[in-house]
């Protein structure tokens, strides 16, 4: 009877939301293959790239005070006003929206209207002294 | 600021010629660039990068900006604020997550269970009421000293 093979490092590991594969278990970082490798010397050469383009800007004697990085440009426009034109009514995003937005209120709502009439009838009922200062109750 | 609009963030790609334009525009390789699924929440053409903590980068590397393991240029993660190395860690741990967080709560689940039996089911040595000496502390307790304080006596011989 043939066994399933034992499992590997990397499952065993089981990585998550929270912890990510250590680089010596993940297979992908193992032996390389040209295609690979093609892709390595395209990111190096971008990243050279704008290496260059930073370190002239650094260097330069007549300096602009801040350099601008375009990718934290980007960033910040994608997260502030990218989201309203992109946004789409769908039922996954009406749904989370009513959730968010409106379910702690209707909480809220319950748990202290709940709270304050229980409050009320124990006074009503003699046990709870109403105090002086309070408008409410 | 002074870039102009094609160099900003846009609506979701749709044709390969706008991938192949939204990841020359993030400076990224094509193949690399892969936009977060159209599900109309609002990310619209961005990147969706690895959700790797800035920590996990290469300390020895020089790095545009040291403290952010972050290159000049270089597209940032959504949650980039996330992942600095003030804040969340998503670093590989020595023990996997799974066993820690059996061990975890296996600890938490037995201490809290012993604690609540023990709240349930209290055992400690049968004790009587605490006896203070001098008429039961009359004096100290403001008694008149002109007047016979009343005897306590705690003892039976």
């Amino acid at each position: 009877m043939a066994w399933a093979p034992p499992p590997s490092a990397a499952q065993l590991y089981r990585p998550n939301r929270f912890v990510s594969l250590p680089a010596e278990l993940d297979p992908a970082t193992y032996d390389t293959s040209p295609e690979k490798l093609r892709a390595e010397t395209e990111r190096l050469a971008i990243r050279s790239r704008l290496k260059r383009q930073y370190l002239l800007q650094l260097n330069d004697p007549s300096a602009p005070a801040v350099i601008e990085n375009p990718a934290l440009v980007r960033w910040a426009y994608a997260k502030s006003q990218n989201v309203y034109p992109t946004f789409r009514p769908t039922p996954k995003t009406s749904f989370l929206g009513a959730v968010y937005g409106l379910g702690p209120l209707l909480f809220w709502i319950f748990v202290l209207k709940a709270d304050r009439d229980r409050k009320e009838k124990r006074i009503q009922e003699g046990k709870l002294k109403r105090s002086p200062f309070s408008v409410f109750f | 600021s002074e870039m102009s609009k094609d160099m900003m963030p846009g609506p979701y790609p749709r044709t390969p010629e706008e991938r192949a334009a939204a990841a020359k525009k993030y400076n990224m390789r094509v193949e690399d660039y892969q936009p977060y699924p159209d599900d109309g929440l609002g990310y619209g053409d961005y990147p969706m990068l690895p959700n790797k903590s800035q920590y996990e980068r290469d300390p020895w590397y020089e790095w545009d900006q040291p403290d952010m393991r972050h290159n000049w240029g270089e597209p940032m993660h959504w949650n980039f604020d996330m992942y600095i190395r003030n804040r969340v860690d998503t670093s590989p741990t020595v023990v996997p997550w799974h066993t820690m967080s059996k061990h975890f709560l296996l600890f938490l689940s037995i201490m809290l269970i012993m604690f609540g039996l023990g709240e349930i089911y209290p055992a400690y040595r049968p004790v009587g009421p605490k006896q203070y000496p001098f008429n039961d502390l009359y004096l100290e307790k403001g008694g008149d000293p002109n007047k016979e304080p009343p005897t306590v006596i705690h003892y039976e011989i």
